[in-house]
């Protein structure tokens, strides 16, 4: 975990940084938090994060916008809602790591594998109605660059030769579901409805 | 009207396969020459019971001794009366219980428990009720605060005539000095409106509430029951009657000018909780130093207390002041930056609601030590170690810094009008050995006329002593209830218990007052210790350790008891070197004839006795509970209960110790700073007496370890077996009493 003092000068307090968080959809219930610890005990992969989801929520307080977003805590995630049900402020934190990744993929904090991975996935669904294993991973390492494809493929080879053994990898790209413009119609206006809520 | 005794024995609960029962009740014909005895295997059942009734009607019996269970169990099944003097023998937790059944020495100490009751028949008799002259049933509350108020309009509901009493021009108190108060209701988010004259309005229009305002209390003289008050009021002065005091005084907020290193005075933009409570009362709350609206307000808490050079306590209240007053900041405008630093945000009781609120409303909890606070023209910077973040930070551009200075207990302070006497009225101790008094401060408040000082005894920090944990209202001085935050610091809706608890205190001292009866802890005592003057010393011993000044004195030291205001602990009892005070059911000779009935084996027998006095509060019960849950402990062991261990006469232990017993071992609650002790001073005046026996043990010849001291509380009754079996131990390792046969 990454030592939080993040400078040795006295760090400026600056709320604006957690208006903006508490915009989100799930960000109100983060005034509730008290800093008891009980998310960052409970974590499943808190070993992975930079910081305990106490601690970003910390760092959003104090108003330290760039140590926030660049905090891999959202993306290590893994919905396992342990800390959803012990929170004695009743802050759905799940939803709120979901709330974060949405918010800093809307920001370009893109650099993270994760990141690239569900934007990836989004894709492939809203291209075809249905996943396909390797376009997704096409999209992927078109977005993560030559060198970690390369590296990616080498190492997974055993997997993906035991996928293809048993047929659970096809080459061939499957047929979109029917009625794929239905499908784009409404995430249209559903994603049309959000952006006028987020207006007001 | 003379003696007749009847002894019942009952051989249910195992008593009966464990003892020889005829043999006990030989001790009781032969040996104490009791005209009734008789013995029954059920005798809290109605057959039983109907047995005793039918005897105290037909054949006069009036000392009934019951041999069975604890007298702590059935009390309400053996009443027969106040005319019938009743004793009971516990045969079950503290000899069955605890012992092998079927055993000579069992069978021995059932018999000398037996005898020890017996005997102490000799010098028992009904206690006659101290009734005093006039008895007022009227309460006065001191203090028209929030506490005092609420005190006086529950009194006065429950059917009290109340007088209360005010120094300020009007009631209200520091309600007059709130913008808004916390929440007293749910759902606790909401600041509520102080409802002042609504409160105000009440006690006007009951007609059982008398005001006095302008008012200050000149002298508090008599006891319980019998208080008369000379209440000052501008130059006139009126004297009333009143049965019990409700002192609802009060504190005042921490004096800020000793908070110069978080910016007092330093900066105009550096103000108290109450002087953002004035602000807000004008309706804007505005930079005091160019009447600019604040946009950026901090507040620091623990400014003051939790501070080892300023109030090392907690004021309690300030964290929940500080949230209500950061939801004005945001009620006045809704985007401006809050912070409140903290050391630890204790809104203790409903208010987590309330905490809760405040965060919604985007309030920022910061923990952290302020280090510094700056002004720069007007814009403040503070300067704090962020205890989470583990890293120095700054919050700059502060329009307004809001100090919650904590509070300080209005009794805390030295009236200067009274010559501005440092110390306390010290009791002129002619004994080196004899316990500090507790402070008295001269506060000016009750002007009590006792010969212990003119206000409340106080603890630590001017908060007045009582027993936190059993009586947090009994003061030590009976009849009169501390309530709110004079008591301990606490916000106002503790302050509404608080009053309620106190108002109902009074009420059963008034009660309790007028039918002669002890108020608590022994609630319901009809004895009261009497003084043979004709041998009287004047030696100023009894006037100088009754905990609770229930002792005057003539101006020839000549002992004045107040017996209202007495609790009947026996400390009086205890202290008297001439033995001249004793109770109608408890006194020197008394405890010196139990002692005296125990039978002491010879030394060949090579059985010692250890005889241990318990005291009634604690280790009496934790002796019982022992026995229920079946713990054995050493079968050499006499107990005889005493009512506090401030009763203990030395001539006992002196006693015991020529009759040939092998040790003493005193069994006392926990003293000191957090004593447990119910009458406060008593186990710790028996432990300075005890001090001075080792003298008188080593003029005997005998070791002075065989007299020993130890706290039980009532927690503790699973160590009783080691306790006891350590002591009786070390006896063993001593050998016999060579006073044994003597």
């Amino acid at each position: 975990m990454t030592d939080l003092n993040v400078s040795s000068e006295p760090v400026k307090y600056n709320p604006d940084f957690a208006k903006e968080i508490y915009a989100l959809e799930s960000g109100e219930h983060v005034k509730l938090c008290m800093q008891c610890g009980m998310c960052a005990l409970s974590c499943a992969t808190r070993e992975e994060m930079d910081y305990s989801p106490r601690k970003l929520f910390l760092l959003m307080r104090v108003g330290k916008r760039e140590e926030f977003f660049k905090a891999n805590t959202m993306w290590m995630c893994s919905t396992c809602l342990m800390c959803k049900v012990r929170c004695p402020r009743g802050i759905p934190l799940a939803d709120v790591m979901h709330d974060l990744k949405s918010h800093a993929i809307k920001l370009g904090y893109t650099e993270r594998p994760q990141a690239t991975f569900y934007q990836s996935f989004w894709q492939e669904i809203l291209n075809k109605g249905r996943v396909f294993e390797g376009g997704l991973m096409a999209r992927y390492y078109l977005k993560r660059g030559w060198s970690e494809m390369t590296k990616g493929l080498f190492e997974m080879r055993d997997l993906g030769m035991t996928m293809l053994k048993h047929n659970r990898m096809p080459l061939k790209s499957p047929k979109s579901i029917k009625g794929l413009k239905s499908m784009k119609q409404i995430i249209e206006r559903a994603q049309a409805q959000m952006h006028r809520e987020e207006g007001r | 009207m003379s003696k007749k005794i009847g002894v019942y024995i009952c051989s249910g609960c195992g008593i009966g396969d464990a003892l020889d029962v005829s043999a006990l009740s030989k001790v009781a014909t032969k040996e104490y020459k009791a005209p009734v005895c008789k013995t029954d295997a059920f005798l809290c059942g109605k057959d039983g019971v109907d047995i005793i009734k039918k005897d105290v009607a037909e054949e006069g019996v009036n000392y009934v001794v019951i041999a069975g269970c604890s007298g702590r169990v059935n009390y309400d099944v053996f009443d027969f009366g106040p005319s019938v003097v009743l004793e009971r023998v516990n045969l079950r937790e503290r000899v069955v219980w605890t012992q092998e059944p079927d055993d000579e020495d069992t069978q021995a100490m059932a018999e000398d428990y037996m005898r020890i009751t017996l005997a102490k028949l000799k010098n028992l008799e009904a206690p006659v009720p101290f009734i005093g002259e006039e008895v007022s049933k009227r309460i006065m509350v001191v203090g028209g605060g929030l506490a005092g108020m609420t005190s006086a309009t529950e009194a006065a509901a429950a059917g009290y005539e109340v007088v209360l009493v005010e120094k300020e021009e009007s009631l209200g108190g520091w309600l007059k000095k709130s913008y808004k108060i916390a929440p007293l209701s749910p759902p606790y988010t909401n600041p509520e409106e102080t409802d002042l004259a609504g409160r105000i309005k009440k006690i006007e229009d009951n007609p059982n509430i008398k005001v006095y305002t302008l008012a200050s209390i000149e002298q508090t003289a008599g006891s319980p029951g019998m208080f008369d008050v000379t209440i000052k009021q501008g130059d006139a002065a009126a004297t009333e009657r009143v049965g019990a005091i409700v002192l609802a005084a009060g504190a005042v907020p921490y004096d800020p000018g000793k908070l110069e290193h978080l910016g007092f005075g330093a900066s105009p933009n550096v103000i108290t909780q109450a002087q953002l409570e004035e602000l807000a009362q004008k309706g804007c709350i505005a930079r005091p130093s160019d009447g600019k609206a604040v946009q950026k307000v901090a507040f620091i808490q623990c400014a003051g207390s939790r501070d080892q050079e300023h109030l090392s306590y907690c004021s309690a209240a300030c964290c929940v002041e500080s949230i209500k007053q950061s939801l004005y900041v945001k009620e006045q405008n809704p985007e401006a930056a809050v912070y409140v630093f903290y050391k630890d945000i204790r809104s203790s009781g409903q208010y987590e609601h309330f905490y809760k609120k405040a965060q919604s409303e985007g309030v920022i909890f910061i923990k952290a030590d302020v280090t510094g606070v700056s002004d720069d023209g007007g814009n403040i910077t503070i300067e704090a170690d962020d205890l989470l973040m583990g890293s120095p930070t700054m919050a700059d551009e502060i329009d307004l810094v809001v100090l919650a200075n904590g509070m300080v207990p209005a009794t805390a302070f030295e009236d200067p009008a009274l010559g501005g006497e440092a110390q306390a009225e010290v009791a002129a101790g002619s004994d080196q050995a004899a316990p500090a008094p507790a402070p008295i401060i001269k506060s000016n408040i009750l002007n009590l006329q006792y010969r212990q000082g003119p206000e409340l005894p106080s603890l630590k920090y001017g908060f007045p002593d009582s027993h936190f944990i059993c009586f947090p209202y009994e003061t030590r001085r009976t009849g009169i209830y501390a309530a709110g935050s004079v008591r301990r610091p606490m916000d106002m809706a503790q302050a509404v218990e608080d009053a309620t608890g106190a108002a109902l205190k009074a009420i059963q001292c008034v009660e309790m007052s007028a039918r002669g009866m002890a108020v608590h802890p022994r609630s319901g005592d009809l004895s009261y210790p009497e003084f043979q003057m004709n041998r009287c010393t004047q030696c100023k011993r009894c006037t100088e350790e009754c905990p609770f000044g229930a002792i005057n004195e003539d101006e020839k030291s000549n002992p004045l008891p107040n017996p209202t205001r007495c609790r009947r602990c026996g400390t009086c009892m205890g202290a008297c070197p001439e033995r001249i005070i004793s109770f109608k059911n408890y006194s020197v000779p008394m405890v010196g004839n139990m002692l005296k009935a125990i039978e002491v084996p010879e030394e060949d027998e090579e059985k010692p006795r250890v005889l241990i006095f318990a005291c009634e509060n604690d280790a009496i019960p934790a002796l019982d509970m022992a026995g229920i849950n079946r713990l054995a402990y050493s079968k050499w062991i006499r107990i005889i209960p005493v009512r506090c261990l401030g009763s203990l006469n030395l001539i006992w232990v002196n006693d015991a110790m020529s009759k040939g017993i092998d040790g003493v071992l005193l069994m006392g609650c926990k003293h000191g700073d957090d004593y447990q002790c119910h009458f406060m001073k008593g186990s710790e005046l028996a432990g300075i007496r005890l001090s001075k026996v080792s003298e008188t043990l080593d003029r005997m010849g005998l070791e002075s370890d065989r007299v020993y001291m130890t706290e039980v509380s009532i927690m503790d009754y699973d160590k009783i077996p080691k306790i006891v079996g350590d002591f009786v131990d070390k006896i063993e390792k001593f050998g016999p009493n060579p006073m044994k046969g003597f």
